[in-house]
């Protein structure tokens, strides 16, 4: 099955994607793909700037609604800079685990409270 | 009315507490001659949340008026275009050290891309700093406005920068007049904590007021970057104010809160750290 190719900076417009505006119509157009059981290739050619607000939109929210296995299987990622894949691996593995165990944020919040008493 | 004096104002927990004071002071003035006065020293960065003051004591229809900056400080705001928004000419930076006062709508990020990119990436006057350092400041301070944008719910943001060739530093300051750290972790869980402890759960890794999205990341991954570059991270919201540096993590409560929130980070550009190196990641095993 040939990819379809997904141009970041042609979607959001520019060299800096930063918003996380910008990066909800990236994971619009991931998600329909995936929806059609489609492979996509999201290709960061002429990208200069990323933030963790753009990619946690744009990516870390596929893990809420389609499983590791099918975006390991149907997602890539090209024309990425290395210091861009480190964020965006970040970003992954942040996603993962939030959506993995919705209490973890609970628990946090526990701490500092516990920490205030 | 008596002057209000700002003196030897720096990037501290002191300089941004006379900045609170400032605010304290005047925030039930309406309609008044506001005389401001600046003596002895002025870090540049420091207008981004005097800007941010000022304009809300504006807002009161209070007029400011400067009555004493001393000769180097009036020099460096003219620079900076900060004293352009108070009536003064602006003037020419030779010594090319000033990133500009700017003062934006949370809505104008296409704005501040162009005037990061005009302020910093492409601007060849720098000192000479790797690629992945420069990259590495870039997406800071594009990180902190868009938590700007996202959470503050301000009127504006303010930035203002400079660099300092003999520290080796550059410091850049964003300020807001939003709702601040601990207004937003109370409307996210419905719990009141300090503003000091609101900021110290902010910046922890995974920790994230959004709602059904991850995130969390921004403040931690500055806070990392901050500790490679031995530089400095500080965040006043409120009555908190959080210091990150090589020597570990400071809090203290100001005596008077800042309306708002001010993240001033200060980058070492002499860095020798490979940040593209520690970097390389494998494509095919990112998911």
């Amino acid at each position: 099955m040939n990819p379809i190719v997904i141009s970041v900076f042609n979607l959001v417009g520019s060299s800096f994607c930063v918003e996380a505006k910008d990066g909800e119509a990236i994971f619009q157009a991931i998600s329909k793909a995936l929806q059609q059981e489609q492979v996509v290739e999201i290709s960061f050619q002429n990208v200069e700037m990323l933030t963790s607000a753009f990619l946690n939109t744009a990516i870390g929210q596929l893990y809420r609604d389609f499983s590791e296995e099918q975006v390991r299987a149907s997602v890539k990622v090209t024309e990425m800079a290395d210091a861009d894949k480190a964020l965006l691996r970040r970003v992954i593995e942040t996603a993962k685990l939030y959506y993995k165990d919705p209490t973890w944020l609970e628990e946090s919040v526990k701490q500092i409270m516990g920490e205030e008493e | 009315m008596t002057s209000n004096c700002l003196s030897d104002l720096h990037s501290t927990a002191s300089g941004f507490s006379q900045i609170a004071w400032l605010y304290d002071k005047n925030k039930g003035d309406f309609f008044e001659k506001m005389p401001v006065s600046f003596y002895v020293w002025f870090d540049a960065n420091m207008a981004a949340p005097l800007g941010a003051v000022l304009d809300l004591l504006e807002d009161n229809l209070n007029d400011i008026v400067f009555d004493h900056i001393s000769p180097n400080i009036k020099s460096i705001l003219q620079k900076n275009d900060f004293l352009k928004h108070f009536g003064f000419d602006g003037c020419v930076d030779i010594y090319n050290t000033t990133i500009q006062y700017q003062k934006m709508k949370p809505d104008d990020g296409r704005y501040f891309h162009q005037y990061v990119a005009a302020q910093f990436l492409n601007r060849a006057e720098l000192p000479t700093m790797s690629e992945g350092l420069r990259k590495k400041m870039t997406e800071a301070m594009l990180e902190l406005f868009v938590n700007a944008q996202i959470h503050s719910e301000t009127k504006h943001i303010y930035t203002c920068g400079q660099f300092f060739p003999k520290r080796h530093t550059i410091e850049f300051c964003i300020a807001d007049t939003g709702i601040g750290f601990k207004e937003k972790f109370f409307r996210r869980f419905e719990k009141t904590i300090s503003a000091v402890d609101a900021i110290r759960w902010a910046v922890q890794d995974r920790n994230t007021t959004k709602v059904g999205i991850p995130g969390g990341i921004g403040l931690a991954l500055l806070s990392e970057f901050v500790k490679l570059n031995q530089g400095k991270l500080q965040i006043v919201s409120g009555d908190g104010y959080y210091q990150y540096d090589s020597q570990g993590e400071k809090t203290e409560k100001l005596t008077k809160p800042f309306p708002g929130t001010a993240v001033n980070v200060a980058f070492r550009t002499d860095d020798n750290s490979n940040y593209a190196l520690v970097s390389e990641t494998n494509a095919a095993d990112l998911f």
